[in-house]
């Protein structure tokens, strides 16, 4: 008997170290990336750099317009994709039969949140920018954008919903409360948490894409600071995408430096998502 | 020929429970009267909770339900197209078997019920909420603690706050699907107890797996079995000498 | 659960089926029939030890009272728990209560034989059998013994209509208890130094009446029991009616 004891004791050690390896490696990559990232483009971080428009000399380029196009862009994307995928997702999640269509639009959707982005971006070519004549806009990108992380936003919502206990949803009714007093006062606040980290998830999705901006025509090179929904815009990603092409070493410095402002960036989201997680997982413990 | 006005509280006339295909609720009648405690026993799958849900309409919810025969509540029948199921559950409240507060403060607990009414009204919430508590036994081990999220208590104090909450909203039928099968004992003597109190002001139909508890708390017993009801009488009478060898069988503990 | 050596009844048990409290109450069943096998023999003993005036056998009897007695407390004591554990309902809850009341009439039943089997030892000399004859004492003995052993058959069928029986047959015993009076008075006055002899046998033959009204006690706790109908305090008539 104690012969079997060893075996799984030693079993139980081996993967705790493979486990650990596996961890430690993944760390360790992670680790070499930032810091000869970090290394290389700190020093190109200041005041200028962030202020400067495009040059064809790599110490006087900047990411002013890019920039304020991924701000732009992850605006307009949240004002178009939030309310959308959201309603979309309580309606289906709330309102919805149960019956084969239904699990059919649930499997379609999951898909959806798989398709590779640069789908997205022909698909978008094609309504966005051709038939309804939006050009290589800033509302054609975040059209294109929202659209991509649209199932992503569904998918989150409908599961912050599925985790509010069907007792909550009983003791409303019992009181006398409709679907929508129920919904509004009882399972959105209660799932809001789960709801908001995967919207902001999401849109730390979005101001990292490349492929589908590229394919409407987002410009590798433009000059002038976009001012309204129709003008031509970049964002960062593409920016860094334009300057890693080129042979100059300057230019690999920037992209460095637009690397981590935009690693800055998303870090800065997925925080404020754990954090709001942590959060609303603390006041709402079933 | 007239008809004796009935004095029945609820009265139920040849109830037929389907879903789908399952026949689950077989003819059953019962009338019951105001200001009693009955008691629904029986074993696993026997339609007594199913009942009990026939009579807030909360098994409208489930796919392929169908109903035939009449409930009547004070003479009305609730399932009329005319009946606002909302306006309906005001007047039969309801509490679970798990405790089910909602992840709010205890004050916004109780106050719940009022708010989707539209009452908003600072006094009347605040008396409402003192009022239900008391009612509920538990107004002293909560008064100073109102905005602390109801999660925060034990699951007998939990438990209470549900109670609470479904008195808040004034209703004159109390349905309990077994409250306190979750609680540890002292809580559940807290709970008997208190139905014993609330009995003067308000109808309750328990349904309960526990036969002590029918016996300590209930004026009258419904035992179902297999969608059916098999016998409706008084407690005492139940537990000296059932009428149907079936009752006497299952409350012996000769099955199920 | 200890079985008396005298008498013995089989205690096996079938309990494939039955649920925990079943059992318990077959148990009890079981204490209460070997208690009241004793009862019987301890009367039937006296009856013996009085016609042959066997002192040794009433001395018997009176030693196996401590038997009757230990026997009683058992019972209640298992009454008692499984009240406490088991909260009998319905037929179960019945069939404790009755028990209950049965093991006490049937103590004082033990009583009683003690107390006749001590007037035998304390007698000086051998009853007269023209007395005995006269009386009919033995008459009640036997009748006595009968319905204690009827009623025992009853107990163990559920046997509610020879319960029933039982009311009417005590009738023979009251009489036999009320015309000895007039018996026992001519003979002490035709052998007034037979006096103490005579007034033990009437103090035996009032004993025998009361066992008679143990035997209807019992009867009526078989009936409840089975049929949850209360027959105390109710006319004879209501008694015997089915």
């Amino acid at each position: 008997m104690s012969k079997r004891v060893d075996t799984n004791r030693i079993i139980d050690g081996l993967f705790r170290y493979f486990g650990i390896a596996c961890t430690l490696f993944g760390l360790l990559m992670l680790g070499i990336f930032l810091y000869s990232v970090i290394s290389e483009g700190f020093s190109r971080l200041d005041w200028q750099f962030f202020t400067s428009l495009p040059s064809r000399k790599p110490e006087q380029a900047g990411i002013l317009i890019p920039l304020f196009g991924t701000m732009w862009v992850m605006i307009l994307t949240s004002m178009i994709a939030i309310p959308l995928g959201v309603a979309s997702g309580i309606y289906l999640e709330e309102y919805g039969k149960k019956n084969r269509l239904a699990s059919l639009i649930e499997i379609n959707i999951t898909n959806l949140a798989g398709v590779p982005s640069i789908i997205y971006g022909l698909l978008a070519l094609e309504i966005f920018v051709r038939i309804l004549g939006l050009g290589k806009s800033l509302l054609a990108g975040s059209l294109t954008l929202a659209l991509l992380i649209l199932p992503i936003i569904i998918v989150a919502t409908r599961e912050a919903l599925k985790a509010v206990p069907k007792t909550i949803r009983e003791a409303s009714y019992a009181l006398g409360a409709t679907k929508w007093q129920t919904t509004w006062y009882q399972i959105l606040p209660a799932s809001s948490g789960g709801i908001v980290t995967g919207v902001i998830l999401a849109i730390s999705r979005a101001i990292g894409e490349t492929a589908p901006l590229i394919v409407i025509g987002a410009m590798l090179y433009i000059t002038t600071l976009p001012t309204s929904p129709m003008d031509d815009f970049s964002v960062l990603p593409i920016q860094i995408f334009n300057w890693l092409s080129r042979p100059q070493k300057g230019f690999i410095i920037n992209a460095t430096a637009a690397i981590i402002v935009l690693l800055s960036i998303t870090f800065i989201l997925n925080g404020i998502a754990i954090y709001l997680r942590n959060r609303w997982q603390k006041k709402v413990k079933w | 020929m007239v008809k004796e006005m009935s004095k029945d509280k609820l009265l139920a006339e040849k109830v037929n429970v389907f879903y789908d295909e399952a026949h689950v609720i077989k003819d059953v009648s019962i009338s019951i009267q105001p200001n009693t405690v009955t008691a629904f026993i029986g074993p696993s799958g026997c339609g007594k909770s199913t009942f009990l849900r026939l009579i807030n309409r909360m098994n409208d919810y489930i796919d392929g339900f169908r109903k035939t025969g009449s409930i009547l509540i004070d003479g009305e029948d609730i399932y009329d197209r005319k009946v606002r199921v909302e306006d309906l559950r005001k007047q039969i409240g309801m509490v679970f078997q798990k405790p089910n507060p909602f992840p709010k403060s205890i004050y916004e607990n109780i106050v719940y019920g009022l708010r989707i009414q539209g009452i908003s009204n600072k006094s009347v919430l605040d008396e409402t909420v003192e009022r239900s508590l008391r009612r509920a036994a538990i107004w002293d081990e909560v008064k100073d603690n109102l905005n602390k999220s109801a999660l925060s208590l034990s699951g007998g104090q939990q438990q209470r706050i549900c109670i609470a909450r479904t008195l808040a909203v004034e209703p004159s039928i109390v349905l309990m699907d077994e409250p306190a099968s979750a609680l540890d004992p002292i809580s559940t003597s807290k709970i008997e107890q208190l139905i014993h109190e609330l009995k003067s002001q308000y109808t309750i139909i328990i349904v309960t797996h526990n036969m002590q508890q029918a016996g300590r708390v209930s004026d009258k017993v419904a035992f179902f079995y297999l969608g059916e009801l098999i016998e409706f009488s008084e407690t005492k009478e139940i537990f000296i000498n059932p009428k149907k060898e079936l009752t006497q069988n299952y409350i012996t503990g000769r099955f199920g | 659960m200890d079985v008396p050596k005298e008498p013995e009844i089989s205690n096996a048990l079938n309990t494939d089926n039955m649920t925990h409290l079943e059992e318990e109450l077959s148990l009890l069943k079981g204490e209460l029939t070997n208690m009241w096998q004793l009862a019987i023999s301890q009367l039937v003993k006296t009856r013996e030890a009085l016609v042959q005036f066997d002192r040794d056998l009433a001395r018997q009897v009176v030693s196996a009272e401590k038997r009757v007695n230990s026997m009683e407390l058992k019972i209640d004591r298992d009454c008692e728990n499984i009240f406490a554990l088991y909260n009998p309902v319905a037929v179960d809850l019945r069939t404790v209560l009755a028990i209950l009341k049965i093991n006490n009439n049937l103590e004082r039943t033990g009583d009683i034989s003690e107390g006749v089997a001590k007037y035998i030892i304390y007698a000086k000399e051998p009853f007269d059998k023209e007395l005995l004859d006269s009386t009919r004492i033995l008459e009640m003995y036997d009748q006595t013994n009968e319905i204690l052993e009827d009623v025992l058959k009853a107990f163990e069928t559920e046997d509610t209509r020879l319960a029933r029986s039982i009311f009417k047959r005590d009738e023979v015993i009251d009489e036999i208890n009320v015309s000895a009076n007039a018996v026992i008075a001519d003979y002490i006055r035709a052998h007034p130094d037979k006096i103490e002899e005579c007034l033990y046998l009437v103090s035996m033959i009032r004993k025998l009446e009361r066992v008679g009204d143990h035997c209807k006690n019992i009867a009526e706790e078989i009936i409840f029991n089975i049929e949850a109908k209360v027959l105390k305090h109710k006319s004879k008539k209501k008694k015997e009616a089915e």
